[in-house]
């Protein structure tokens, strides 16, 4: 009886921890190994992960002192504490940001997490003149660093017996909570290399390390052998995922990532569905396989306010009134919603407004009006299949309102590189699109319209430059974001699209395609990491 | 006069066209190939009268009257409309080319010009510069041979396709400025001058052989000996004689470049956008490949019919410009005796 007593206590305190060791389970099973499928290899570094494909193998490996909340739509874009006990005290005029490492945790090689590796995994970021450097150049002293490379950077106090790591920024920034939160900013061993480590990632902190990378071929992840000793215990409110192993196969061909996830043979694949089978995927999986995504982004095309003939406001804007945001939904068969906003539907601060109603004939009479002194224009795309008819339309638009357009297609690879360069000729007029970095209006005017124009690798292609509105960029990236923060977004979005550097014209959705094995109600997508690997769960 | 000596008063000309009209094969393939050259050449007609449309026209939003019913020439969910045939009075006679609603039998008329300019006009420039070049190195011989062949063997012996590539994309974006010669990003002389450069051993290396052993004929030593000066050795008494192999492979080398000029453009790295030709429309068209298999098969097959058309006919020119070639070929074969062969 005794015996019987015991083994049934046994059996309950092993379910217990069983449920305890694996997180939220949606009914289904646990473990198992998840197949996926990727159509490029992406950075898998941490310092330098700066892609969404990087950024969802890095929301459940590298943990930064804040990370967002694993959940769908906007409760997705809430900023909560990872490695940090809490969220910072922010001090000192919004210039100092105190916060505390969770003690006992550890790197998946057994040694401790240190309040000093949030230094170090800083400073390796602007060593490795990562793309994600410039966010951290508003700490006192990174600027000089970056510059030099020595030393470190003082405005990062970091206390390894207290866990206190202190933070003084050379100005208040109202963005610095989700510059926390990035993958640049997560704590690595102060052992890791000051390279690109993509083929043997660092030690990880979070449910799942990178066991092994085959370049630009494949990759696994494994559970963290730490999380279950140690880091899920003190990161309660973070899931541990449901799998045991994750592997990713880079598969070049999206119709065979298609069939093989329609097949059975993988379980996920990370790209939506190409175009010309979108529509049958949707039709046929939608709400059991297949889901579309909305994202936070604005496809636009952008217009060289420096020089004739967009340097008129009323060029700008007739352009915005030719260009058919309906034309523009079928060009991208369906995978973005048109707009003509610079911020996106899920931002805060989005407020809709529609200015530029497709009105052709007011178009060509603006053109008329403003009898721009230069007509030739060359216009530049990328040839990613969607992305390039979007430009051809974009030129047969020119072309009607009585502009000469030439049409630039270029490789997507280094198409960014190459408009992004000032030295570039007849960077006049062209396709472009944002992703949010983080869920805050500022990004979308700040590095885009804002001040900031670098003679290369520039971001601010339109070379907008208005004093007025550079001021309210400013003043409003220095505070923290509220309601009435919000509405002022709002208002500098409308003031934004009067001057019209842009003719914005959607937001992109993507998809998540899963084989019949997964359950996808339980699949999450993050608005800022993409679908979240600790999410998946066989049935 | 009677028939042999109606042959002898017959110049070589004369007796390689009967030839080639004797060769039925050459003949009918000659035939299609000036069928495709009318094809292309009647686009503007077809886009004016029949299509109503540019070749770079968008219809993304418009509507087709087809029997009386209005569909979209591209769905709300980005499907183009496909094949019309006669439908809808030969508009959208082969469909919709892409998301943007344009008219695909009218792109693949004036990308059939594109690419047939492409392939001429480089074969052209490649035939021009490979017999100076071949001339040069098989006159002089010496070190002005082991400069040109071993320049020549160079070019042949670089990833050709891959470089070509390079060079496309390069010059797509930047253009090309040398001294005075200045082509702008997009522009139609940018493939056809990297065709032309690449193609120049194909054709220089045969001319270099081939005016090597005619320097040493006997009608040269003549020349030489009346006082003839190199200009009208190599261009009066050697150039003649080659040309029965420079026909030959001018047809070869617009078949050639026409593969060339599709595969820059398939990757990108060719004709620019929105000009199409028929390498770009089958590139576009892979995109569709599962839905609109037409988008690709039909430029597909018109280049696979034009390089074929000009292949066979060079062959059919060789065998009247060269009989003996032919019989040596046939001889190779085991078809025929050679002439003079041991009985």
């Amino acid at each position: 009886m005794v015996r019987g007593i015991l083994a049934v206590l046994v059996l309950a305190a092993v379910a217990i921890l069983g449920l305890v060791g694996c997180g939220d389970s949606g009914g289904g099973k646990e473990g198992g190994t998840l197949l996926g499928t990727y159509s490029s290899f992406p950075e898998l570094d941490p310092g330098l992960a700066i892609t969404q494909e990087a950024w969802i193998a890095m929301y459940n490996t590298y943990l930064p002192l804040l990370t967002y909340a694993h959940a769908n739509g906007s409760a997705g874009s809430q900023v909560v504490p990872a490695l940090a006990k809490g969220l910072p005290k922010i001090s000192n005029g919004g210039k100092t940001y105190t916060l505390f490492l969770r003690p006992g945790l550890k790197y998946s090689n057994g040694e401790p997490v240190k309040p000093s590796d949030f230094r170090f995994a800083i400073e390796r970021t602007i060593r490795l003149n990562s793309l994600g450097s410039p966010f951290y150049t508003n700490i006192v002293g990174a600027e000089e660093f970056q510059e030099t490379k020595q030393g470190g950077i003082p405005g990062i106090k970091a206390n390894d017996r207290t866990g206190e790591i202190v933070v003084d920024l050379v100005r208040p920034q109202g963005t610095f909570l989700n510059v926390l939160a990035m993958p640049f900013a997560a704590p690595l061993p102060e052992s890791t290399p000051i390279e690109d480590l993509s083929s043997h990632p660092p030690a990880a902190s979070g449910p799942y390390l990178i066991a092994s990378v085959r370049s630009e071929r494949s990759w696994e992840f494994e559970r963290n052998p730490q999380w279950a000793k140690t880091n899920s215990k003190a990161m309660p409110d973070l899931p541990s995922g449901h799998v045991d192993k994750i592997k990713i196969d880079v598969v070049r061909n999206q119709a065979t990532q298609v069939s093989d996830v329609e097949q059975g043979k993988y379980d996920w694949m990370e790209n939506p569905p190409p175009p010309d089978q979108y529509n049958r995927i949707r039709q046929q999986f939608e709400g059991t396989q297949f889901r579309v995504e909305h994202t936070i982004s604005t496809y636009y095309f952008w217009m060289n306010t420096t020089k004739p003939p967009f340097d008129d406001p009323k060029v700008r804007q007739a352009v915005n009134y030719a260009v058919n945001r309906e034309a523009l939904e079928r060009i991208y068969a369906g995978q973005l919603i048109g707009s003509s906003q610079i911020l996106p539907p899920g931002m805060p601060g989005y407020r809709k407004f529609d200015h530029y109603h497709y009105n052709l004939a007011k178009a060509k009479r603006m053109i008329a009006e403003a009898n721009p002194s230069d007509t030739s224009v060359t216009v530049w795309t990328d040839n990613e299949p969607e992305n390039q008819e979007a430009g051809e339309y974009y030129d047969g638009v020119l072309k009607e309102i009585g502009l000469k357009p030439t049409l630039k297609a270029i490789n997507a690879d280094n198409y960014f590189t190459v408009i992004g360069n000032q030295s570039t000729p007849d960077l006049d007029t062209g396709w472009s699109d944002w992703f949010q970095d983080y869920p805050h209006p500022s990004d979308f005017f700040q590095p885009l319209i804002g001040e900031n124009i670098a003679p290369t690798s520039n971001l601010n292609i339109a070379l907008m430059n208005d004093p007025e509105l550079n001021q309210e960029v400013r003043r409003l990236g220095e505070q923290q974001l509220g309601p009435k923060q919000e509405s002022e977004y709002a208002e500098l979005d409308e003031r934004y699209m009067e001057q019209a550097p842009w003719a914005p014209y959607g937001n992109r959705t993507v998809s998540t395609f899963i084989s019949s094995a997964i359950n996808l109600d339980n699949v999450v997508f993050n608005l800022t990491f993409g679908q979240d690997l600790t999410s998946f769960e066989f049935k | 006069m009677s028939a042999d000596s109606a042959a002898a008063t017959r110049g070589p000309w004369s007796l390689a066209l009967r030839r080639f009209l004797r060769n039925r094969l050459a003949v009918a393939f000659l035939a299609l190939f000036a069928l495709i050259v009318v094809f292309v050449l009647a686009a503007p007609l077809w886009a004016d009268q029949v299509a109503h449309t540019g070749p770079n026209t968008a219809h993304v939003l418009e509507k087709l009257s087809v029997n009386g019913q209005q569909r979209d020439v591209v769905t709300p969910q980005g499907e183009p409309i496909g094949p019309q045939w006669f439908e809808a009075g030969g508009r959208f006679f082969l469909g919709a080319d892409s998301r943007l609603g344009r008219d695909e039998m009218v792109r693949l008329m004036y990308g059939g010009r594109i690419s047939l300019l492409i392939g001429i006009v480089s074969g052209l420039i490649t035939t021009l510069v490979a017999v100076i070049l071949g001339l040069l190195a098989g006159f002089y011989k010496g070190w002005v041979d082991g400069l040109i062949a071993r320049t020549m063997d160079v070019l042949w012996s670089l990833p050709v396709f891959l470089i070509g590539v390079a060079a496309g994309i390069s010059m797509a974006v930047g253009g090309l400025k040398i001294g005075p010669l200045e082509l702008h990003s997009g522009s139609i002389w940018a493939p056809i001058l990297i065709i032309s450069v690449f193609s120049i051993p194909y054709i220089g290396r045969a001319i270099r052989g081939e005016a090597m052993a005619l320097s040493e004929k006997e009608f040269v030593e003549a020349a030489v000996a009346q006082g003839a000066g190199p200009p009208r050795l190599m261009f009066g008494e050697i150039l003649p004689n080659l040309a029965s192999t420079i026909v030959v492979f001018f047809a070869l080398s617009v078949a050639n470049n026409m593969l060339f000029e599709a595969g820059l453009s398939f990757l990108g790295a060719g004709v620019q956008p929105p000009n199409s030709s028929w390498g770009t429309m089958i590139s576009s068209g892979v995109e569709l490949l599962t839905t609109a298999p037409l988008l690709s098969i039909i430029p597909g097959a018109m280049i696979m019919l034009t390089v074929l058309s000009l292949n066979v006919v060079a062959d059919g020119l060789r065998d009247a410009l060269d009989p003996r070639a032919k019989v040596r070929l046939e001889a190779h074969a085991g078809m025929v005796e050679p002439e003079g062969a041991p009985v």
